[in-house]
């Protein structure tokens, strides 16, 4: 080995590892265990890969159902408010005729009374 | 005696984040991604732990863990077209170690210019003081192909000190 590999192996010393270096290794590997452990704790309690699809499963059929009772409703809702605004229409008809009725009735009364008169 | 070792990853932290951190740095040149680096070997040391056999298994397996994390850093950066050293050079200004020895941070840079294969293998050498047959052993590559670079890169780094740090080298 001459003078410049000498050099050379000097400058490659080893560099000291930024200070905190283990204290944010051994966090993440706690993070990592903990995650681990929660994993694996759902594992042991059978909730497999099975019990994730079933699980999405339901989930998307529960909102699916959701959505089919909501579209239900608002359709029942729909013909009631056009239910009652048939009554409404059908009452004001009613009324309006009784209105001409009585109308005439006055008319024929008034007409009545002044050939009376005469 | 191999067999009655347990292994401790605190300990195993304590021991080799140097050797861990300085490989990754001087394969990278970039602090920040020099500490993912080392973060991500040893957690992967934490998920291979109960197969280290022995210290020198798990001192050889974290060295080339080290060094494939920073090839594939160096790949994935490189498809991004960025130039490491400079950013590092660019980012940190003169360093510590360059205050301290001027000539030692000069040939660390010129060793960043040399092509990685060569880098690689003279890192392994002057840092971790391993023989070329180590070295080829644990890169998987042939010997001749581990002295080759050896060869090559020193010649190179030798010519590049020779013209750029005249002032500083007696043996060039």
């Amino acid at each position: 080995m001459d003078e410049f590999e000498r050099e050379l192996r000097q400058a490659l010393e080893r560099r000291p590892a930024p200070p905190g270096l283990k204290r944010r290794l051994m966090a993440q590997r706690d993070a990592n265990a903990a995650r681990r452990g929660w994993h694996a704790w759902l594992r042991r309690a059978g909730y497999g890969r099975g019990w994730a699809t079933a699980t999405a499963a339901l989930l998307l059929l529960a909102m699916a159902g959701g959505g089919v009772r909501w579209e239900l409703d608002r359709r029942q809702e729909e013909r009631r408010g056009e239910a009652a605004r048939e009554q409404v229409l059908t009452a004001l008809r009613i009324t309006g005729h009784a209105l001409n009725q009585v109308q005439t009735r006055l008319a024929e009364h008034d007409r009545q009374s002044e050939e009376g008169g005469r | 005696m191999a067999q009655d070792w347990q292994p401790d990853f605190e300990r195993l932290v304590d021991e080799h984040q140097a050797m861990v951190y300085s490989l990754a740095l001087r394969m990278t040149g970039d602090r920040g991604l020099a500490e993912e680096i080392a973060q991500d070997t040893f957690l992967e040391l934490d998920k291979h732990l109960r197969s280290m056999k022995s210290e020198d298994h798990a001192r050889w397996w974290l060295r080339r863990v080290a060094m494939s994390r920073a090839t594939d850093a160096l790949r994935r950066r490189r498809v991004r077209g960025m130039d490491l050293w400079v950013a590092l050079n660019e980012q940190d200004g003169v360093t510590a170690e360059e205050k301290s020895s001027p000539l030692g941070a000069r040939l660390e840079y010129l060793l960043t210019t040399l092509p990685e294969a060569q880098r690689g293998a003279l890192i392994l050498r002057y840092q971790e003081d391993m023989m070329p047959e180590e070295i080829a052993a644990m890169l998987d590559a042939p010997v001749a192909t581990v002295k080759s670079n050896l060869q090559r890169g020193l010649k190179l780094l030798r010519a590049k000190a020779l013209s750029q740090l005249k002032e500083f080298i007696r043996g060039a």
